[in-house]
């Protein structure tokens, strides 16, 4: 069946089996393989991908269920110029990439947190990624790449509230 | 030694941001065109003999272009290191659920399906062993094929015999004797395994596989394949986590696929769903272990017997290597006068186990540390101070009777752990609950020490190879992998400081076994001592060369030339850049590339006396947990864990991090969380709805350190890391615990009903699900 949807900023539309999750659509028909299989019975994480924002396990959904929406996968995470963005730059300088299975997942799990508050505390980060799973770091340091990146974010965001005023 | 340039600098891990983009491509990621799927029917029941095998039905589904049994290989498949007792493909027995019997290739997964529900398959049901300690029991049916030592299902017999330990205990006036039980654990790397087999033109094949040892996978293949070396290309892309769990099962899948794209003469691929890869893949062996301790009553140690029964399941795989491991290390970082052990490596049908984080010093820790908590609680002593009392300083001989020559860092790291966590007061402060609180807490302490890479396992080598390019960068190999764990990054450093050159001019390639030398199997926590000397020795013997140039270049001597970051500087001339004197070196006609090769001093263990020296060098740690148990719920809250560790120097302190708070992540998990329970043969858990492992909520606050003591045959320094800091979080667990409730449960993990009733509760085996897995023929 034909299904439209947003994908990464671009409209796509395309005919798939009504059966198909969205996590192997994403991965066969698109090729975007950054989102990773890890367990199909949503428990790990590995494939998070944003729906509208939200964070989502993209195993558990058939294809069909995304038609209309608005996905972003890790591929539609980077800086403008296609480089890592902060989060991705902070989670490689604090150590929270070692196997980096889990990491795609992590970084949407991430910037779903991140989209919603600018401070969240250590607890508020734990929860965001509470439904990923990683075997290698023992998560103190995803923890600290998710704070270090809102520091930044919510600097950056205090120096063009600053100029703004200056402007004005 | 603070002069280093880069040794134990900041630094990121080298492919951390392809990784973190989701820019690094698995196995399950390679796509080629005309590339064919795989299915494996795999064994519904735990033990049986296969009394028809019919795959031609399969044949006959259009898209299903190959389809294979063991009969398709050299010897029916036959493999495995030490013991020779596994196959490609199930022959003429099925031992396990989960244990593959035949494969087949076709054009989708589904077909591929279709092609393995189509098989013939005739099983006869055998009675199984599902219980260790009745493995060896006369009546016990046989599940070896040919009893590898002659006594039924006896895998291996390891022991030590260090002095006659019986005189001295029947003297002891004071004496420990308890039994201790572990569980099986699941590694549940994030990647499940996964191989793609491309044939060649010339009658060859190459395999893309997550394995941990791409020279063992050829090796293997060549053998089961009957093809010579230069056929068979055995390359490493980036692998998902392994913690020992991807070296037999990974070569089992690569002979099916390979077999498969030799007989189709296309591409094959096999990706392991979570369900098949926990079904079908090898576990942390489970083990029952008796220790009897004696003591003075000062608390000196004198003397240990340990009798270890290993649960090896179905397979030897490296139960018998890992069960070694936990031989020699069996009572603990300690002196003692005398000290006997004795293990026995048995075949069960629960599942099959094999190389795990830890290698049999899991257990063997996790239980010696319980073993000296019991003791000091008999004679009221503070658990540390009686640790410090006895445990192992430079010049002491281990408990194998071989003398430790090399700077040991355990004292202080056990100063260091209780210190950080406000030991004596907590300690004391817990010590006064009413025990009719139901929510209590502890604190508990463990330490460790683990043989450094094979020891006594074999030949210890590695080679790393160095090039200069044409644009002034390096490309770097060896012949062990990183799977995570960092040791290519570590590696690059190395490269770098011997060089006297910035890390980024360094590419350092996966191990691919037509480019890189094969230096034995990536286990064992060998990578830094081994490859990191490798890697050093074809550093300096490059900047030999490179030194040489720069001294033509600069009309000078070559010891005159000094280096200033990446300048070469003569005491007559302008200093002059890298470029430059690789310029000149080429010019001179030298050729820039080097090799380097390392072999750890010889040592010699002597298996069938059980004395001689296991190990060249070990590391040292200590652990505190600090607990809270609800004993409503039997729940055990880990609080905080306080570890020092003794690896010597630290070339990459991030990875080095990251190796700490891991390894505390899957201790906690073996200590309190994992139950990978079998029930009659047939697993209790196949994916992480049941089987479950810390997430960021489950894990406590953290504070460690790195206890840098100088190895000198190291390079720079450094031992080793990954596999020891996992061993002592369970114990300082268990020994919270028992500080929090006054119960010891002698049993890994701590579950709920462990912890509130003191047993484990019979849960049934998910059976429908299990079968959805496997098919039609379950």
């Amino acid at each position: 069946m034909k299904i439209n949807f947003n994908l990464n900023g671009s409209p796509v539309s395309i005919d798939a089996p009504a059966n198909i999750t969205l996590l192997n659509l994403l991965r066969e028909k698109f090729g975007l393989t950054g989102t990773k299989m890890g367990c199909e019975v949503g428990e790990c994480g590995a494939c998070s991908i944003l729906i509208d924002g939200k964070v989502v396990n993209s195993c558990m959904l058939l294809a069909p269920q995304v038609n209309g929406r608005s996905i972003t996968t890790i591929e539609g995470i980077h800086d403008p110029n296609g480089g890592p963005n902060d989060l991705q730059i902070s989670l490689v300088e604090n150590g929270a990439v070692q196997c980096g299975y889990c990491t795609p997942g992590m970084v949407m799990a991430g910037e779903a947190l991140l989209s919603h508050t600018l401070s969240p505390t250590e607890d508020e980060i734990r929860n965001a990624i509470a439904g990923n799973l990683c075997r290698c770091t023992g998560y103190q340091q995803i923890v600290e790449a998710i704070e270090m990146t809102a520091d930044l974010r919510r600097r950056k965001l205090a120096g063009q509230a600053k100029k703004l005023e200056e402007v004005q | 030694m603070s002069d280093y340039q880069f040794i134990g600098k900041p630094a990121n891990n080298v492919d951390g941001f392809a990784k973190a983009m989701g820019k690094a491509r698995y196995v399950a990621d390679l796509q080629v065109p005309g590339m064919l799927y795989t299915q494996v029917l795999r064994s519904p029941i735990p033990h049986g003999r296969i009394i028809h095998l019919n795959v031609k039905p399969a044949l006959k589904i259009h898209g299903v272009l190959a389809a294979i049994t063991c009969d398709d290989f050299v010897d029916h498949g036959n493999l495995g290191w030490p013991i020779k007792d596994s196959y490609i493909l199930a022959y003429q027995k099925v031992r396990y659920v989960g244990d593959p019997i035949a494969a087949v290739a076709a054009e989708t997964p589904e077909l591929a399906r279709a092609g393995i529900e189509a098989i013939e398959l005739e099983l006869e049901e055998l009675p199984g062993v599902f219980d260790l300690t009745k493995a060896l029991n006369e009546d016990a049916p046989l599940i070896p094929l040919h009893p590898p030592v002659g006594k039924g299902n006896l895998v291996d017999r390891l022991i030590v015999r260090n002095g006659e330990p019986d005189e001295i205990l029947s003297k002891c006036p004071v004496i420990l004797e308890e039994t201790y039980f572990c569980h099986h654990q699941e590694h549940a790397y994030l990647e499940t395994e996964g191989t793609l087999a491309i044939p060649n033109d010339d009658g060859g094949v190459t395999v893309y596989s997550n394995d941990q040892s791409p020279f063992i996978n050829r090796n293997n293949l060549m053998m089961v394949l009957g093809l010579p070396e230069n056929k068979v290309r055995v390359i490493q892309p980036p692998v998902g986590g392994s913690f020992g769990g991807k070296d037999d099962i990974d070569y089992q899948n690569s002979g099916q696929v390979a077999r498969l794209a030799l007989m189709t003469k296309r591409p094959v691929r096999l990706t392991l769903t979570r369900e098949e890869s926990i079904l079908a893949s090898y576990k942390r062996e489970a083990m029952q272990i008796k220790i009897k301790l004696g003591a003075e009553k000062d608390g000196t140690l004198r003397a240990a017997k340990v009798n270890m029964l290993a649960d090896s399941g179905a397979y030897p795989s490296q139960t018998p290597l890992a069960a070694w491991r936990g031989t020699m290390h069996a009572a603990g970082a300690y002196r003692y006068d005398a000290v006997h052990v004795d293990t026995d490596v048995v075949y069960t049908n629960n599942g099959y186990c094999g190389a795990f984080r830890g290698f049999g010093n899991t257990e063997a820790t996790d239980t010696i540390e319980q073993a000296i908590d019991e003791l000091a609680f008999h004679l009221d002593r503070d658990p540390i101070d009686l640790r410090l009392q006895n445990c192992l300083h430079p010049g002491d001989r281990a408990m194998t009777g071989n003398t430790i020559n090399h700077e040991i860092g355990l004292t202080d790291c056990l100063k260091w752990v209780r210190e950080q966590s406000n030991w004596n007061q907590k300690r004391s402060l817990y010590s006064q609950q009413k025990t009719s609180e139901e929510i209590r807490r502890g604190i508990g302490v463990a330490c460790y020490f683990h043989g450094s890479s094979l020891g006594g396992e074999g030949a210890d080598y590695a080679t790393s190879t160095l090039k200069i390019e044409n644009d002034y960068t390096l490309t770097l190999t060896c012949g062990l992998t990183d799977y995570g764990q960092g040791s290519r990054t570590v590696f690059t450093l190395i490269a770098a400081e011997a060089l006297g050159i910035n890390p980024e001019r360094i590419q350092m390639l996966r191990p691919d076994t037509q480019t890189a030398i094969d230096s034995g199997p990536t286990v064992a926590s060998r990578s830094t001592i081994m490859g990191g000397n490798s890697t050093r020795v074809a550093g300096q013997n490059l900047n030999v060369l490179l030194v040489l140039a720069a001294a033509n270049y600069l009309h000078c001597d070559p010891a005159q030339v000094i280096r200033a970051g990446e300048k070469y500087i003569g005491p007559n001339e302008d200093p002059i850049t890298f470029n430059e004197v690789v310029d000149h070196a080429l010019q001179m006609g030298l050729t820039l590339s080097s090799y380097g090769t390392w072999n750890m001093p010889h040592i010699e263990w002597h298996f069938d006396k059980g004395t001689g020296i296991p190990y060249y060098c070990y590391v040292f740690g200590a652990v505190v947990a600090e607990v809270e148990v609800d004993q409503r719920l039997g729940k055990t809250d880990v609080l905080n864990i306080w570890m020092a560790h003794d690896g010597g120097k630290i070339i990459f302190p991030q990875g080095a991090r990251g190796q700490m708070i891991g390894g505390i992540a899957q201790g906690l998990g073996y200590g309190v969380m994992e139950e990978m329970k079998f029930n009659q043969g047939y697993p209790q858990s196949i994916n992480f709805d049941g089987y479950l492992i810390p997430t960021a909520l489950d894990m406590p606050a953290v504070k460690g350190t790195f206890i840098e003591t100088h190895f000198k045959e190291g390079p720079f320094g450094a031992k080793n890391l990954a596999e020891p800091m996992l061993i002592g979080v369970a114990p300082a667990i268990a020994n919270a615990a028992f500080q929090a409730t006054g119960v010891r449960n002698r049993v890994t993990p701590l579950s709920y009903e462990q912890m509130l009733l003191g047993h484990d509760l019979a849960q049934p085996a998910p059976l429908k699900r299990i079968r959805a897995v496997l098919g039609a023929h379950s």
